[in-house]
């Protein structure tokens, strides 16, 4: 590495896999879990500890579960300038905290404030990021192989960070397993540390004015689901019905997004959500590679198409060419008379 | 603040990727001679630059890191109405990964004295939208990602933006200069005037700069990147069955299996 990059650092220095525990109002957002029982695994690989970083307001319960879920010691910051989640003092503490304390691997979720963030913080720590990762790995120097899906997720490239630490790489939501927190808690408050605040609000760039949440839908969790694309044609009726009689929930491609037909948090794919479903209708969906790649680790995928020729039955168990204005309702109507003779 | 805002707008060159599709048998890219275009969030971009000048006046200056053809880019945003453009250009910065390339566009950023910086959600090419972030980082100056609109208050010297917290928004106070990231479809960009598209292609030379002029020749590059390509692998195709069907009857009994 060149030294004009910056001071001279030695890898050697840098110990420990952090998670970030991102949260809002006090609740963490489950990517943040999902994280913290990979970096189970990859810290006890290394032979190194699992640190999780809290910081917001009035989150001492959340560093306590990161315990109960693993970690070997939580650090928490705990102040009113933390909450609701802004990137410079966020940004601003996690650089103190590492130049005293030299992580070699630190997590992120792919959320918007997980990316939000590591693109902040790598900056004045010099790190080496990797975005959006769905597979992470270390070698047997202990370097982190962090992979990700490229030329839109017909690649993985496997990017490391030979001369620069921390190794940041922040991670999509749904692809690792959260597990459950252990039973027992009672000594889980002597592994947090609280650590000083280094920030104070007059030096803050930002406020928030107003922060409204709530009331949608997580399409992450579901066991069915029903995608729309183009096909749709603005009507997503049968998606609706479909999914309410299978109990599932409707998704949509970037495009059926953009048309307005579905709302954002229902995007499936390479700048939406990633998926994993027993069962993945995809109806009116070309099969485009970003698409894809959000649903490619469903457990059987229909697929409804009026073109023959469509990409998306070259990546389907089962196909069936029809307009899908026709072939869910009939579906449909099927689904519920079965259920019906059940009942 | 009475002559308006310095407004600069970041723009990337990239292939444009939209047809591309995946082999199953071989897992490999199936696609044309890609052309290159302007990133398509970038249009987003563009439009929320050209918006604000709207509202507050001043100048749009629009920026890219590049090899010369990237040129196209801005001549792609000055005939969308962009005042000018910069086109970062030195073998220095060949093998920049995000931290480089963000230092480069915040030094740039503050030689043309911006305000307000605008950027895309992300590229289609890297999709880090590290980028962003990267230049406020580097210049110490507010971020507003994920935007999905802009409310100027020159008076007050501050850019309100409502970003997209994934469940919800948010509307924060950004003091200037402020760097944005627009969310990819945020508005609907307007087309090129058609005096202006003839400006773009004839008379518009942009600015150029090296590493140097931006005294950051030994700081860029290749060797300044902190994340190296490790390895490359093509993804293994998911194995299906691709079976067709030509009944729902026939469907419904498949799906069964899993219901």
């Amino acid at each position: 590495m060149s030294a004009a990059s910056g001071p001279e650092i030695d890898v050697a220095d840098y110990r420990d896999v952090w998670v970030f525990v991102e949260q809002h109002e006090g609740e963490a957002a489950p990517v943040s879990w999902e994280l913290l029982a990979k970096g189970r695994e990859l810290a006890d690989e290394t032979g190194e500890a699992l640190v999780a970083l809290v910081v917001g307001d009035g989150v001492a319960h959340l560093a306590e579960e990161a315990v109960a879920r693993g970690a070997d010691r939580a650090l928490l910051a705990d102040d009113p300038v933390f909450e609701p989640y802004r990137a410079d003092p966020y940004g601003e503490q996690f650089r103190a905290l590492v130049e005293a304390r030299k992580p070699s691997i630190v997590l992120i979720g792919g959320t918007h404030t997980g990316r939000d963030f590591a693109g902040r913080v790598a900056v004045p720590a010099h790190a080496g990021l990797t975005a959006d990762c769905t597979e992470l790995a270390v070698d047997e120097e202990g370097l982190l192989l962090a992979s990700r899906p490229t030329f839109g997720g017909s690649a993985m490239a496997t990017i490391k960070c030979p001369a620069h630490r921390p190794q940041m790489a922040t991670v999509r939501a749904g692809v690792f397993d959260a597990g459950e927190p252990a039973e027992a808690t009672e000594n889980a408050a002597d592994a947090v540390e609280s650590v000083d605040v280094v920030v104070a609000e007059e030096d803050t760039l930002s406020t928030v004015l107003e922060r409204v949440v709530g009331g949608v839908v997580d399409i992450t969790d579901a066991d069915v689901i029903v995608a729309g694309g183009a096909g749709c044609e603005g009507d997503v009726t049968p998606l609706v019905e479909l999914a309410e009689a299978l109990g599932g929930e409707v998704a949509a491609t970037r495009a059926a997004v953009e048309e307005g037909w579905v709302e954002p948090a229902r995007q499936v794919g390479q700048t939406g959500k990633t998926v994993r479903p027993h069962l993945y209708i995809a109806a009116g969906i070309s099969g485009a590679v970003q698409h894809l790649e959000g649903m490619n680790g469903s457990d059987m995928v229909v697929a409804v198409n009026t073109d023959p020729n469509a990409p998306i039955f070259e990546h389907a168990d089962y196909g069936i060419v029809g307009d899908l204005h026709e072939v869910l309702p009939a579906l449909t109507a099927m689904v519920r008379e079965k259920q019906e003779v059940a009942a | 603040m009475n002559d308006g805002w310095n407004i600069v707008v970041c723009v990337k060159q990239v292939p444009d990727a939209d047809d591309v599709t995946i082999d199953p048998d071989t897992g490999t890219l199936n696609r044309s001679d890609a052309p290159a275009v302007l990133n398509k969030p970038d249009h987003n971009a563009v439009e929320s630059a050209l918006a604000l000048r709207d509202a507050v006046g001043g100048t749009v200056t629009a920026i890219t890191m590049g090899p010369p053809p990237a040129s196209a880019v801005l001549q792609a945003a000055v005939a969308a109405g962009a005042d000018g453009g910069v086109l970062l250009t030195d073998r220095a910065f060949g093998g920049s990964d995000t931290w480089p390339t963000s230092l480069a566009l915040a030094r740039a950023a503050e030689e043309l004295d911006a305000d307000v910086v605008i950027c895309g959600e992300e590229s289609t090419d890297s999709s880090t939208g590290q980028v962003p972030p990267g230049i406020a980082a580097h210049n110490g100056w507010a971020q507003l990602t994920y935007t999905e609109s802009l409310d100027p208050r020159p008076d007050e010297g501050v850019l309100v933006g409502t970003r997209d917290v994934e469940g919800g928004y948010e509307r924060v106070a950004a003091a200037l200069p402020v760097v944005v990231a627009m969310v990819f479809g945020a508005n609907d960009p307007r087309p090129a005037g058609l005096h202006r598209k003839i400006f773009a292609e004839t008379e518009f030379e942009p600015v150029q700069w090296t590493a140097a002029d931006l005294d950051i020749e030994d700081r860029v590059g290749l060797a300044n990147s902190p994340t190296k390509v490790g390895g490359m692998d093509t993804a293994s195709p998911v194995e299906r069955e691709r079976t067709r069907v030509d009944s729902v009857e026939a469907l419904y009994d498949h799906l069964a299996e899993v219901l």
